[in-house]
């Protein structure tokens, strides 16, 4: 199948070349989704797709754009292929704007990442089965004459790609995610309904938990919730739930890594590579290698090979993610792009061992909102979670909100836990900090 | 929503360029962009835009067959053309652009609550006739038949100002817009170092058949602005984002509004080096007119889309007729306001959207509908079902959501707070629908100290509960604003352009995120 994506993108860049383009890369894509989304009952919603596009990133006469199109009836993309070349033309110069060196296209790892799964499709009778399953589960454990609405959903993806550059490069892919969600409104005073979600995303259908799990899991959060106020204003110690741990650590090691961020000076870690940004205990390694993993691929979105590095090794910024145009400005080699996955480790205990390490704090199983600024590391959001003594959940606590600066907040981090998630490409564990700033009542 | 006389492609696009079905816009097919499609010549009165890809009532009647086939209540078939363009400058030169176009269908059955959808890129028969046997599965009892005859809804309004269409204007003119604006920024003030712009123009045209044989068509522009201003002072830099969109043509770029981008995005970056640590804790807050919206936003306009309340998993799902607020509190949403960025003239199911009032004098009154809500309550929609694009079916979402002035003063309002914060420029938001807590991010904002406006403050998350918080709004003033900077809502996955908007508005006590 992916051949003849690649014929396409293959076309694509001679079409552009022809029309006077001095450098072209080429990526078609087709996707297809299916799910069924479930609720009280009975199929709340039933979704089947087949999606393609051709994305055309051009530089022409020294100029640059990036284009899309969903419309390849192959005389529309011959318009499309006139128009676009043409408004490229007035834009200014710009030296820096160049291809991938292809000396980068080499070396391409060559083993399975094991991102397709070739021995499972799920019929329409089957993902309406398991939605339904995860409702019974929902509905079947402690809690349930609290609930006010289950919904759930199965859901699945195939992938395929093709990219090409008029300098060299060729490349397909293709992967499979299975996704199984969850979730549970409970009854709280008033009319006070909070909600408990939980879910899995997997490259492999065996490799799912049980709807079981997933559907208990998401009651059990939600009837965790009921009563839920918030502390004092104070300094605590906390712990962030691995699940959602990645949204705090997406504002340290993601925008203010990139190559825009640092050579447009709104990074905070601009200036950094090489020195410490938080503390001893936090080892993270961009892997896009990884077997299985969501954000797995053999080569990045320039058509560069794919290699595994180090971001922060004990506290120390190891890594900066420069495309070649960014790479180029800030006169430095180019990495890569972005993060694929992001593995951490290794860590010393499980959850319940971090709680008893702390003894009292703040559980964070829950963010809202909230935001940080790229260029001076201030952050404040929402949390919600559980107020912890002597290592065990007291009371639920909502409405609160954790503040500081990534800069000083990763030098409190204290341990991290050994129960990695694996249903997201930043594959966090959960994380122990010393005190840190709340406000609440 | 469509114009029935034929006009000439100026007139039209003065009028607001909604088409009529091949009648009005037939010029308007000139740009090369658009016409790449196919010939517009030979157009049926019937289906007007679409008819370039082979779209014809024949198809459209056939695919409805098909998607009622198995027993659906109501079946819509959603197609949608839409262009973008985008130009951003950096470092001095317009030196990226983007094309982006999406041609695509859905179409969607429903049977009671119940929805199933399906879409595809390729317009041919066989791809509509597949995406409808696929949404047709939802139901499995006897065919219904299709519409016998398909009719053209007409005289509906038209909200989109277009001296300008984006269609005309040449990439030149883009430029300097764009141009125009990196030197003002850089002579505003010496210590701005860095300022991206990233401009955008879209063209949306799209047609909606459905099951009762109303077709309904509308033509959709939108732009936005949105720069990135980086400042240093003493070894500290700050920056800041600022935007501003409506549904326009290039005349939206009036100098008044250029002047004001240039102004405002350096006033709020510089500022920042003298802002103090925002307080942490409980106090009252007072909101700035304006982009201060998003608390309507969080705290009660996502919590009174239908959806939720016929699932009956919103905290405002059997408040409708209660008093959730004082009696000078009144909250609409809007879709009326002339090329605000909220603004539709229908929504994606066809309805023809109006004003929807959420409270009135402190009483909840309406919840905000789309089809499947309104088909559940027994009631008419309200125009606010919305989808990002043919890839999803709609669900009810907000337009334009404001409070209406109140009895107070700007002035009054500040002097009342002995110890408090100011807030007047804001990131993003975020609500937990059941529970109804909601956050929202101050950009800028300011301490009160003694009913004055002090030192300035920075990057703080405001926490409250939408219930609660409606009930400590105790002071409205008359300075009712709605914002022009241009806010995107993500909801289940898609998201659409929104507009806020609020007067100065005194909430008695609310969570302040902040460090000292």
């Amino acid at each position: 199948m992916s051949r003849e994506l690649m014929d396409q993108a293959k076309k694509a860049v001679l079409d552009a070349t022809r029309r006077g383009a001095k450098g072209v890369r080429a990526v078609v894509s087709r996707n297809r989704a299916s799910s069924v989304e479930w609720r009280d009952g009975k199929i709340d919603r039933l979704r089947e797709s087949t999606r393609m596009a051709l994305g055309l990133t051009l530089f022409v006469d020294g100029r640059y754009s990036v284009n899309t199109t969903s419309d390849l009836r192959p005389a529309a993309v011959d318009r499309f292929l006139d128009e676009v070349i043409a408004m490229t033309r007035v834009l200014t110069k710009d030296p820096h704007r160049k291809l991938a060196d292809p000396e980068s296209y080499k070396g391409r790892h060559e083993g399975d990442l094991k991102i397709f799964d070739a021995s499972r499709t799920v019929s329409a009778v089957e993902r309406r089965k398991i939605a339904a399953a995860l409702e019974a589960a929902a509905r079947a454990g402690s809690g349930s004459a609290k609930i006010v609405s289950v919904s759930t959903q199965c859901s699945d993806n195939v992938s395929e790609g093709a990219m090409a550059t008029s300098n060299g490069m060729e490349g397909t892919r293709t992967d499979t995610s299975f996704v199984l969600l969850a979730m549970t409104s409970v009854q709280d005073r008033g009319s006070r309904k909070p909600q408990g979600y939980s879910y899995a995303a997997r490259r492999l259908f065996l490799s799912l938990p049980t709807v079981e799990s997933v559907g208990m899991d998401a009651t059990r959060r939600a009837t965790q919730e009921i009563g839920a106020r918030p502390e004092k204003s104070g300094q605590y110690r906390c712990i962030l739930e691995n699940r959602i741990a990645g949204r705090l650590l997406d504002w340290l090691l993601g925008q203010p890594l990139t190559g825009r961020a640092i050579q447009q000076r709104r990074s905070f870690l601009a200036d950094k590579l090489g020195r410490p940004i938080a503390s001893q205990v936090l080892t993270v390694t961009d892997d896009p290698l990884l077997e299985s993993g969501l954000g797995s691929g053999t080569y990045d979105g320039e058509g560069m090979s794919a290699r595994r590095r180090v971001v922060v090794e004990n506290g120390v910024l190891k890594t900066h993610y420069l495309d070649t145009y960014y790479a180029s400005k800030l006169e430095r080699p180019p990495t890569t792009e972005s993060s694929s996955n992001l593995v951490f480790g290794p860590g010393t205990q499980g959850l319940d061992g971090l709680l008893k390490a702390m003894g009292n704090g703040i559980l964070i199983t829950g963010f809202s909102g909230g935001n940080s600024n790229p260029a001076t590391g201030d952050f404040s959001i929402g949390i919600s979670g559980h107020w912890i003594e002597n290592g065990k959940a007291a009371r639920p606590v909502s409405e609160m909100n954790l503040s500081g600066n990534h800069l000083t907040f990763w030098n409190r981090l204290l341990e991290l836990g050994t129960d990695a998630f694996l249903d997201s490409s930043t594959r966090s564990p959960s994380l122990r900090f010393d005190t840190v700033q709340f406000s609440g009542k | 929503m469509s114009r029935i006389r034929k006009l000439s492609r100026r007139q039209a696009i003065r009028l607001g360029a909604t088409t009529v079905g091949g009648l009005a816009l037939s010029g308007f097919l000139t740009d090369p962009m658009l016409a790449m499609a196919g010939p517009a010549d030979g157009s049926r009165p019937e289906i007007g835009y679409f008819e370039r890809f082979g779209v014809d009532p024949g198809v459209i009647r056939e695919a409805l067959q098909v998607a009622l086939a198995s027993g659906g209540g109501h079946a819509d078939l959603y197609f949608q053309h839409r262009i973008t363009n985008s130009y951003a400058l950096e470092d001095g030169d317009v030196n990226r652009a983007g094309c982006g176009i999406e041609l695509g269908m859905g179409v969607r059955v429903l049977k009671g609550d119940q929805t199933g959808y399906g879409f595809t890129e390729n317009l041919s028969k066989e791809g509509i006739v597949r995406a409808a046997r696929t949404a047709a599965a939802i139901a499995r009892d006897a065919a219904r038949g299709g519409p016998g005859s398909l009719h053209l809804s007409a005289g509906g309004p038209s909200r989109y100002p277009m001296a300008r269409p984006w269609l005309d204007v040449s990439s030149a003119d883009r430029l300097k817009l764009l141009n125009t604006l990196n030197e003002r920024f850089f002579k505003e003030d010496k210590r701005i170092r860095k300022v991206t712009v990233q401009f955008m123009d879209q063209t949306c045209a799209l047609l909606l058949a459905d099951s009762a044989g109303r077709l309904v068509e509308d033509l959709q522009p939108l732009t936005s602005l949105v720069v990135f201003c980086v400042a240093e002072q003493k070894g500290r830099r700050e920056q800041v984002r600022y935007r501003l969109s409506g549904r326009a043509g290039l005349e939206f770029y009036t100098p008044a509004r250029i002047d004001r981008v240039v102004k405002e995005a350096v006033a709020r970056t510089v500022v920042l080096f003298d802002a103090v640590p925002a307080p942490a804790g409980e106090m009252p807050v007072v909101l700035a007119a304006g982009s201060s919206g998003i608390l309507l936003h969080e705290a009660i306009g996502h919590g009174m889309e239908a959806d939720f309340n016929r699932k009956g998993i919103s905290i405002y799902a059997d408040k409708i007729g209660k008093p959730v607020a004082r009696p000078f509190v009144s909250i609409v949403d809007d879709a009326t306001a002339p090329g605000a960025r909220g603004s539709i003239n229908v929504d994606d199911e066809g309805t023809v959207a109006g004003r929807t009032v959420l409270v009135e004098d402190g009483i909840l009154t309406s919840y905000l509908h789309d089809l499947v809500s309104a088909r559940h309550y027994k009631l008419d929609p309200t125009g606010n079902g919305r989808r990002e694009s043919y890839r999803f079916p709609p669900v009810p979402r907000m337009r334009s959501t404001y409070m209406e002035p109140g009895p107070h003063k700007r002035d009054e309002i500040i002097a009342s707070v002995k110890r408090g914060i100011y807030c007047s420029t804001f990131t993003n938001g975020q609500v937990r629908i059941g529970a109804g807590d909601f956050t929202f991010y101050v950009q800028n904002g300011c301490l009160i100290e003694n009913g004055k406006l002090t030192r300035p403050i920075k990057d703080v998350n405001i926490i409250g509960n939408g219930p609660e918080v409606l009930q400590r709004i105790d002071m409205v003033a008359d300075d009712l604003l709605i914002e022009e900077e241009g806010w995107t809502c993500g909801k289940a996955g898609q998201s659409v352009p929104v507009s806020q908007g609020l007067p100065t508005v005194r909430v008695g006590a609310l969570t302040v995120g902040g460090r000292s």
